[in-house]
């Protein structure tokens, strides 16, 4: 996922989970914004999780609440799947519990941003995970 | 109502009922007993005319409540519909704004780019360190991004206009939401009139409720997180409480 050099692979794979078309056409433009290239769309968990088992996928930002399967269940499923555990797992929701967060991290979830967000905070949290990663 | 009997017999009432009943006068035994009895009675026939009369008063009130019927049947699917054209209208500005944004971003970029392809020379220029070759390039340089920047300019103005326009449905939606607002009002008001019509107090039975949440907690969107501890009111508050986790 990194060139030796240590800089963020910006032609990753990258799978955005949201129920709404639009949010999901604001993180695609907010990622191409910060040079991602490599970005696929699914509307649930359900719909992310055979294209995450198919396609090798490095990274997944997704929606907490949706229809069919939920984001913390696809994170809890990613988690589960020996070949899938490995992917950094953004969430970027509109849930705000705080016991909902708990839940998240418990659930090794790698950041967490709750709606309404700005780029300048979706691009500090990339750099963070990666950085933790790298 | 109280279950006490308040009735006294009387050493002289029982002694008339003895009388009464060695001298074979029944009719008058009985009458004696219904008025021994009689206070009783009183009691429990003012208690269930007050039942009775409240029991139609709440009836009276329910039939004068057909409001409610118009609300169930008409209003509130009429409200629903209301609701998915709020979906729609507010999906499709984001679409058209985003449409417009998108094929904004690759303009701006054609014209930084050249911008950047003029810069070197133009340095140089200002250096006085351009021959005369380089001058020719360099003009050529700047007519085409002249031209370009001309063109782009007014496509970007129109694509601006275009988000512009796409906000129009904040007029149209608000107007459709307040209406909305105001059938839950009166639909709260019939049925706190409900309540009230089979004697149940609404204030007293109002309790500090949370939101119903779904599967997982989901709740959505918070309105009012700075009334409430069990929220996070934003980023930071994020940040925060997963650092004080270790992370």
């Amino acid at each position: 996922m990194f060139s030796p050099e240590g800089a963020l692979d910006k032609n990753m794979k990258v799978l955005v989970v949201d129920d709404f078309s639009t949010m999901r056409r604001i993180i695609k433009n907010l990622l191409r914004d910060l040079g991602f290239t490599n970005i696929s769309e699914a509307d649930d968990g359900s719909t992310a999780l055979p294209m995450l088992k198919e396609g090798d996928f490095d990274f997944v930002v997704t929606d907490w609440n949706m229809p069919g399967m939920q984001g913390i269940d696809l994170l809890k499923a990613i988690r589960a799947d020996g070949k899938l555990s490995h992917i950094p797992v953004l969430m970027v929701t509109a849930e705000a519990k705080k016991e909902q967060i708990v839940m998240a991290a418990q659930a090794g979830v790698n950041g967490y941003i709750v709606k309404p967000f700005t780029a300048a905070t979706l691009n500090t949290k990339l750099d963070k995970i990666f950085e933790r990663l790298g | 109502m109280s279950t006490k009997t308040s009735v006294h017999v009387s050493l002289e009432q029982a002694k008339r009922l003895v009388e009464y009943l060695e001298t074979d006068q029944q009719d008058k035994a009985d009458e004696l007993i219904a008025e021994i009895q009689s206070p009783i009675n009183t009691a429990l026939f003012a208690e269930i005319g007050k039942l009775t009369r409240q029991l139609h008063d709440s009836l009276s009130n329910f039939h004068l409540d057909s409001r409610l019927n118009d609300l169930a049947t008409a209003d509130i699917p009429d409200a629903k519909e209301r609701l998915n054209f709020v979906i729609s209208r507010t999906e499709e500005a984001a679409n058209k704004t985003m449409d417009a944004v998108e094929t904004i971003f690759p303009v701006v970029d054609s014209i930084q780019q050249q911008i950047n392809t003029v810069k070197p020379l133009w340095h140089k220029l200002m250096h006085n360190e351009l021959d005369i070759s380089e001058f020719k390039a360099l003009c050529r340089d700047i007519d085409i991004l002249l031209k370009t920047t001309e063109k782009e300019t007014n496509k970007i103005h129109g694509l601006m206009t275009d988000v512009l326009m796409a906000q129009d449905f904040q007029d149209l939606t608000g107007q459709v939401i307040r209406k909305v607002i105001d059938l839950v009002r009166e639909v709260e008001d019939s049925l706190i009139n409900m309540l009230t019509a089979f004697g149940m107090d609404s204030e007293q039975e109002k309790t500090t409720h949370l939101p119903k949440v779904g599967e997982n907690l989901v709740e959505g969107p918070i309105m009012n997180s700075e009334n409430r501890q069990d929220v996070v009111s934003d980023q930071d508050d994020v940040d925060d409480l997963l650092s004080s986790l270790g992370f």
